[in-house]
């Protein structure tokens, strides 16, 4: 499969807070732990040898699971196998922790998720759809799920009423 | 390097939806034709591949840092993807104007980075519009509550972000958005309580990714998870709600007894 091969190497060499020396192990059985920069940018996890350019490989952060192992390592499982599992070995529990934490919030459809409750519950909040002053409401994207329709409502009558609204089951 | 690219394939199979999907021209670098390809849209990667029931992808192209431009000169209804001085620029044609609309509007809105500065943004204004709603005050009044700071989305003094914001700053979709000032303070007033305990470094393989911490899990069925998410919201503001009827009735006691006594 073709892909943008110079262009993602590129994005590789952005500045990204999270990029560290770690010690990788692939999933294959016989794969021994090496020293690698790993550099977390968007969501790909990029692993290059130490003081090359070009990184050796990309991996895509999307439908795979990020588990802590013990208190310095985590492991990242792609493709439903969760025995074939890439293992990083981080210098403190701290380290670690971190690591897991950005990989989670780095995934595209955990920031869609976000994204389409705040739209949800901003326009329960204030009768408007916070997506319509970017001119994207109508994208794919960002629907809502259950086909519900984000229109302004009249919010007149929410000045009115005394106390914060009432929220939850009735 | 190396694309792991069953991981690509795997994630475009997956149950999630797909973005936008249909059929472009899309020019040849070598001898400068158009070849018809269908192209699938999910997330910030734009597949293709010769007809929609085929089950060899033919590329991927990552829509990171890049330009959607429209252009007439090359073929009618063309629009390109532009990466840069020394990059490719990918160039494609539509069928018509709606068509050609329609995917320039969905590869804009594309980037990881400018999904990362929406939810930034969404996410101020939420907490905002929670402050809003959970003071009971009067619209004057706003100007007396804190700025907002949100914390659920960052445990930490949250590493990425300001690395993605100075991505975000030289995108060209970055001028859609306004220039919100990003708080620098992560703390929120008051976080949501813990979501009954589990594994918090665990993530299912196939739902999406729990917040790692503070966060209550958003699990597969979206609208059973915002009605689990009100009802949370709205225990805590029920006992915010509360505990401001227990002071203002302190104070009101606390006051008959500070009335001078005329008599």
């Amino acid at each position: 499969m073709r892909f943008n091969e110079k262009e993602l190497v590129s994005l590789s060499r952005q500045p990204s807070e999270m990029a560290a020396e770690l010690g990788m192990r692939g999933p294959k059985k016989g794969d021994v732990v090496k020293k690698r920069l790993v550099k977390l940018v968007v969501n790909f996890l990029f692993y290059f040898r130490t003081d090359e350019e070009e990184p050796i490989g990309a991996l895509l952060l999307e439908q795979c699971r990020v588990e802590r192992e013990d208190s310095q390592t985590f492991s990242i499982a792609f493709l439903d196998e969760a025995e074939r599992k890439y293992l990083f070995e981080c210098d403190s529990e701290e380290q670690c922790g971190e690591w897991v934490d950005s990989i989670i919030k780095a995934s595209y459809e955990f920031m869609r998720k976000n994204l389409i409750f705040y739209r949800t519950e901003i326009h329960r909040l204030t009768g408007k759809d916070p997506l319509e002053q970017y001119g994207i409401s109508d994208e794919t994207r960002f629907q809502v799920s259950n086909g519900l329709q984000l229109m302004s409502r009249d919010t007149s009558s929410l000045q009115e009423e005394k106390g914060p609204q009432k929220i939850g089951p009735s | 390097m190396k694309l792991h690219e069953k991981i690509l394939t795997h994630y475009l199979s997956c149950t999630s939806p797909v973005d936008k999907e249909g059929y472009l021209y899309k020019k040849k670098e070598r001898n400068a034709t158009y070849q018809r390809r269908w192209f699938v849209l999910k997330a910030n990667l734009l597949f293709y591949q010769e007809r929609p029931a085929d089950r060899h992808l033919l590329g991927v192209i990552v829509l990171e840092r890049c330009a959607v431009r429209r252009a007439e000169s090359d073929a009618q209804f063309a629009f390109s993807l532009v990466f840069g001085p020394g990059l490719k620029t990918y160039r494609f044609a539509a069928v018509d104007r709606q068509t050609q609309e329609s995917w320039v509007k969905a590869l804009l809105s594309a980037s990881h980075c400018y999904l990362s500065l929406l939810v930034r943004d969404l996410g101020r204004q939420y907490e905002e519009a929670k402050q809003q709603q959970g003071s009971g005050e009067s619209r004057s009044s706003v100007t007396a509550l804190k700025p907002s700071t949100y914390s659920f989305l960052f445990t930490a003094q949250g590493p990425t972000t300001a690395a993605v914001v100075r991505e975000g700053r030289s995108h060209s979709a970055s001028t859609v958005l306004q220039a919100s000032s990003i708080p620098t303070k992560v703390v929120a007033k008051k976080s949501p309580k813990l979501w009954p305990r589990r594994n918090a470094y665990v993530t299912p393989l196939n739902g999406p990714a729990p917040l790692y911490g503070e966060w209550p899990l958003v699990g597969f069925d979206p609208l059973e998870d915002f009605r689990k998410l009100h009802d949370y919201y709205g225990q805590e503001v029920k006992k915010a709600r509360e505990e401001w009827l227990r002071s203002r009735q302190a104070e009101e006691e606390r006051s008959d007894e500070d009335l001078i006594d005329l008599g």
